[in-house]
């Protein structure tokens, strides 16, 4: 890419002191799109949002990287019942804390967002689902929607333009489950967080059995933006296929881990190796995850080219995912850190579906052995069975999500595993 | 007409269905633990995996696309579906284990994870012989286990309810008994509690598992994870017969299953009748099963200085007939909880002595009722008696009949019990049809002891007017399951000898349906009432009485009963 990062200037989070304030936000063009739509709904009919922001491209930021404006077009007609946003903040992904940062540094832009899908999918009421343990940014975010209802943005009959709607922030209790869309909508309504089985799909029934979008928060917060600068300008940010800025969430071995904001696409290396200051101590790069801890880990020898966008991560072999990059140095230890997120998912499966249930329990149990010492090479190619019984065979992608680390930490750093096992007595005569 | 292919047949459907219970009407197996017919579809257990794809539609052509041999081209689903959740669509073209060995690996996978945290303690499990886990293992599951650490540890014997224990560790979370309560009795009292493989079904902090319906849980739980307190470790359930009956504790006669060891009732489980019950039945009917066994009249008693000696058959047929001779004026009160062939000959017995007209005392407690599965109405056959003619009176007109009667004849009905007459009202000059002692048989100065719901055929009519029948579960010591082919046998009953446990007369009641008795007392009058069994009293009942004709009994099996009213006919004296 011949792309200068150093001269990027941030769109999602520009670098204005104090923008959390709605005053400074409304300064600096703040809520100025959200109103020019409300003002013209000749030229910004509902279905012209949609469309702008389908042609813009933007893709689901919440894991799955679905095409949003595409997705806002499978609501049905209004029919003069309740329609909801469930605006997903669960943010749990091991290695995944972008979100935060928008809650922090520029929460008017995803309630701008909202408020504009709001209006093209002519949503009643906007549910802001953000993670239990975010307690301070759910502060911010109560004191932000609250400064928005005051300055008129949300409520009734909106700056006069015949548009209503409400919004809300609900806490979540600590179940990484809760980020699933489905099990959201559940657990929005007082329930336990299973996840539905589908189809129906949200859009048909979702919450209350009412037509209802998820979308990620940071999703959202692209949206004026695309309305500010057209979708054809959009769509020219960053990777063709998954264009616009992308906040990415960098951790691990790096000496300046942090969010990041870039367009889509940049190459691993540039941000290992300049953005993030190179790996601590100088050490080699030996594993990166690169989108959440369900992506699947590329080798550090196999990142050459290797971009943050899905077309050339599918064929590195791995997913863009959150864009929650994990990075590993040469002395990490792939049992060990297999283990942890298998234990990760075994925490978290809702139990809902058997093979999720038991497969992660059994996953960790057997890493757990591996790790102990205790492991033989069978246990290695009975984790990968374990893998194919749990993949594409449950309700929710959890269960993938369980398996994929398992299987291609496996297959792609398997000496790690097998200096760990025993090797058969028979195997020395 | 739509189509669906499973395994390579081709079947029809008209009605919206889902593919696993089109499987299963059409009598073909695919295993499955969390879908049940009448409870919402949560697709949990995975365990009902098809292979499932679809015709390719050429729109142009208005035709389905054709392969080179001229056969449907088929876009198959790139996942295993489950079959409970997938809606069938013409042309839909479905593998099972059958034919798909993608199928038949699946099944295999969820039965390996079901089984790596469960105890497997068949050997010791109330469910075992019953159990869709045990049966699907052995027909689709895995040889072995590969699971080699310690198991997951959960609550056991932990006491939900007053009637339903529950064992943590069975359960594999199919959630049908937390559905139950959220969906047909409607108490919301269970949920899952805990995440992952520690989940369990668990009351609210504080509350009990007291819901009205709760042993219901107990059929449905396809482990034996929930087990009912009054049954459990009482028996294997290959030693038991079950046998066809109703539920005689309350109007709305719930079709059940009386299970059976050794002519003991040692449990009551809800047979499946759409127009009456559907799949459930109330707890409190499942309790009857102790009055069925215990505390039973099992002899002939007259009351001599005050105290019920037991007596021959022979004298208490000599002790009725010179009573009801001597006697002017006989208060002749039948009942709405004996079967419609003991009323209609307890009438037509004293009509033909010339002795007066039967009456009966609806057992009603008004409010009692819940809208669902219990009626206000107590007693199984008020209907019966109605239709059969018997004149309904209520306790004040009652009592002052028997003031003026110089003999009261009760008809299996504990007047005294529930309040409709005082001891004192019948002191001296009663006797009683009964199958279990109570207060009326304590006033009474002779007791003629009388079968029970579960040892005779017997017609009872619910409230809404449906005929439904029972059969002997019990015999008593004059009826023989091997000579009576209507009577079900189990193991025991069949290849037991007297050297096994539970092969014994002990248990068999020295009673005579009511007809019997009075038939045979009739003939010592000469009265002319002339009934062999039940069967020819039903006969007569159906030639006799317009409400019941064309009824008999193997109408009222095939057809799961008979609607005798029409809809929203009620039948007032
Ligand atoms: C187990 C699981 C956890 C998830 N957690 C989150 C989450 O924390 N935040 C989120 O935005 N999406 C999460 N997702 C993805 C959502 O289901 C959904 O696809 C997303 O919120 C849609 O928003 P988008 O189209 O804007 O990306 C999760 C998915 C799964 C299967
Ligand atoms: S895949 Fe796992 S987390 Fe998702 S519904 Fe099934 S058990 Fe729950
Ligand atoms: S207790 Fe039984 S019915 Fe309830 S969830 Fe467990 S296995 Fe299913
Ligand atoms: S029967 Fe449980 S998933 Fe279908």
């Amino acid at each position: 890419m011949s792309f200068d990062w150093k001269t990027y200037q941030p769109l999602l989070i520009p670098n204005i002191p104090g923008l959390a304030d709605i005053k400074v936000y409304e300064q600096h063009g703040g809520y100025v799109q959200y109103k020019k739509v409300l003002g013209d709904q000749t030229t910004w009919t509902p279905e012209a949002v949609t469309n702008e922001v389908k042609s813009s491209g933007l893709r689901g930021r919440g894991g799955a990287g679905f095409n949003t404006g595409l997705k806002w077009s499978f609501m049905p007609k209004p029919d003069g019942g309740p329609r909801y946003i469930a605006a997903n903040g669960d943010e749990s992904e091991p290695g995944t804390f972008k979100d935060r940062t928008i809650f922090e540094f520029n929460p008017h832009s995803f309630i701008e967002g909202a408020l504009i899908a709001a209006y093209a999918m002519r949503i009643t009421a906007v549910y802001v689902y953000i993670r239990g343990e975010y307690r301070s940014w759910i502060r911010m975010m109560e004191k932000a929607i609250a400064d928005a209802y005051a300055a008129g943005h949300i409520g009734k009959n909106i700056h006069g333009s015949g548009f209503s709607t409400d919004m809300y922030v609900h806490s979540g209790a600590g179940a990484y489950i809760c980020g699933e869309e489905s099990s959201l909508m559940e657990s929005l309504e007082g329930k336990r967080g299973y996840p539905r089985v589908k189809p129906p799909f949200p859009a048909q029934r979702g919450l209350w059995g009412r037509p209802t979008t998820i979308n990620n928060i940071e999703t959202l917060a692209n949206v004026p933006l695309i309305l500010r600068i057209g979708a054809e300008a959009y769509s020219q940010i960053g990777a063709k296929t998954h264009p616009g800025p992308l906040l990415y969430g960098i951790s691990g071995h790096v000496n300046k881990p942090g969010v990041y904001e870039f367009p889509s696409g940049m190459p691993i290396e540039t941000l290992i190796h300049e953005v993030c200051g190179g790996v601590k101590g100088g050490k080699k790069v030996k594993a990166v995850i690169p989108g959440g801890s369900s992506t699947p880990p590329l080798r550090g020898d196999q990142l050459a080219g290797v971009c943050m966008d899905s077309d050339s991560l599918r064929t590195a072999g791995s997913m863009l995912g959150t864009a929650g990059m994990v990075v590993m140095d040469e002395d990490t230890d792939l049992v060990d850190v297999l283990t942890r997120i298998a234990h990760f998912y075994h925490h978290e499966s809702c139990g809902q579906c058997t093979p999720c249930r038991e497969g992660t329990g059994w996953l960790e149990k057997t890493l757990k052995k591996i790790r102990r010492g205790d492991g033989t090479p069978r246990d290695l190619e009975l984790l990968l069975d374990i893998c194919t019984q749990m993949e594409g065979r449950t309700i929710c992608a959890l269960a993938d999500a369980a398996a994929w680390p398992v299987r291609y930490t496996i297959t792609r750093f398997r000496e790690d595993f097998e200096a760990r096992v025993k090797t058969p007595v028979h195997a020395h005569a | 007409m739509a189509e669906i292919f499973i395994d390579n047949k081709r079947f029809e459907y008209d009605q919206p269905t889902k593919v696993l219970q089109f499987i299963l009407d059409q009598g073909l197996d695919l295993p499955h633990f969390c879908y049940h017919p009448a409870l919402s579809i949560p697709a949990n257990c995975r365990q009902c995996y098809v292979e499932a794809g679809l015709p390719v539609f050429d729109r142009e052509k208005n035709a389905y696309e054709l392969d080179a041999n001229g056969d449907r081209v088929i876009r198959w689903f790139p996942k295993l579906q489950t079959a409970c959740s997938l809606d069938a669509t013409d042309g839909m073209v479905i593998k099972t284990h059958v034919t798909s060995e993608l199928v038949r690996r699946g099944q295999k996978d969820v039965l390996e994870f079901i089984l790596i945290n469960h105890p497997l303690d068949c050997p010791i499990c109330d469910q075992a012989g019953e159990c869709p886990l045990q049966e699907q293992t052995y027909k689709y599951g895995p040889e072995g286990s590969r699971f080699e650490h310690k198991k997951v540890h959960k609550p056991k014997r932990i006491q939900l309810g007053p009637r339903v224990v529950l064992d943590a560790e069975r359960c594999i979370n199919c959630t049908r008994c937390v559905r139950f309560t959220q969906e047909i009795s409607k108490t919301h009292q269970l949920t899952i509690v805990q995440r992952g493989d520690n989940n369990y079904p668990m009351t609210a902090p504080g509350h009990v598992f007291d819901d009205p319906y709760s042993m219901n849980t107990v059929d449905i739980c396809p482990v034996g994870a929930l087990t009912a307190s009054d049954f459990r470790f009482k028996a294997r359930v290959w030693e038991m017969a079950s046998t066809p009956s109703i539920d005689l504790t309350n109007g709305k006669g719930c079709s059940v299953d009386l299970w059976t060891r050794d002519n003991l009732v040692l449990r009551i489980t809800p047979r499946f009748n759409p127009a009456v019950n559907g799949h459930w039945m109330p707890d409190s009917g499942r309790a009857a099963f102790a009055t069925l066994n215990h505390d039973r009249v099992d002899k002939p008693l007259v009351r001599l200085d005050g105290e019920a000696i037991p007596t021959s058959w022979n004298n208490a047929l000599l002790t009725f007939t010179e009573r009801v001779t001597a006697a002017n004026r006989i208060a002749v009160v039948g009942s709405p909880h004996a079967s419609t062939e003991d009323n209609y000959v307890f009438k037509r017995f004293f009509e033909a002595a010339g002795k007066g007209a039967a009456v009966f005392v609806p057992h009603v407690i008004p409010g009692s009722g819940d809208g669902f599965l219990l009626s206000d109405d107590q007693a199984p056959n008020a209907t019966g008696a109605r239709l059969l003619g018997l004149a309904e009176t209520q306790a004040a007109a009652l009592a002052a009949e028997v003031t003026a009667a110089d003999l009261v004849v009760v008809l299996n009905d504990d007047l005294v019990g529930r309040g409709v007459l005082r001891a004192e009202d019948l002191a001296g000059k009663t006797i009683t049809f009964a199958s279990n002692h109570n207060a009326t048989t304590a006033a009474a100065d002779l007791v003629v002891p009388v079968t029970n719901g579960a040892e005779h055929v017997g017609t009872y009519v619910n409230v809404d007017g449906r005929a439904q029948r029972t059969i002997p579960a019990k015999e008593t010591s004059r009826t023989d399951r091997r000579l009576n082919l209507e009577m079900s046998s189990g193991r025991l009953d069949t290849f037991g000898t007297r050297f096994d446990n539970w092969v014994s007369d002990l248990n068999r009641i020295d009673c005579v349906p009511a007809w019997e008795f009075l038939t045979e007392a009739s003939q010592e009058l000469g009265t002319g009432l002339y009934y062999e069994s039940a069967r020819d009293v039903l006969a007569e009942i159906a030639a006799r009485i317009d409400a019941f004709a064309g009824i008999s009994y193997e109408r009222m099996d095939d057809e799961r009963g008979i609607a005798l009213l029409a809809t929203n006919e009620t039948v007032s004296a």
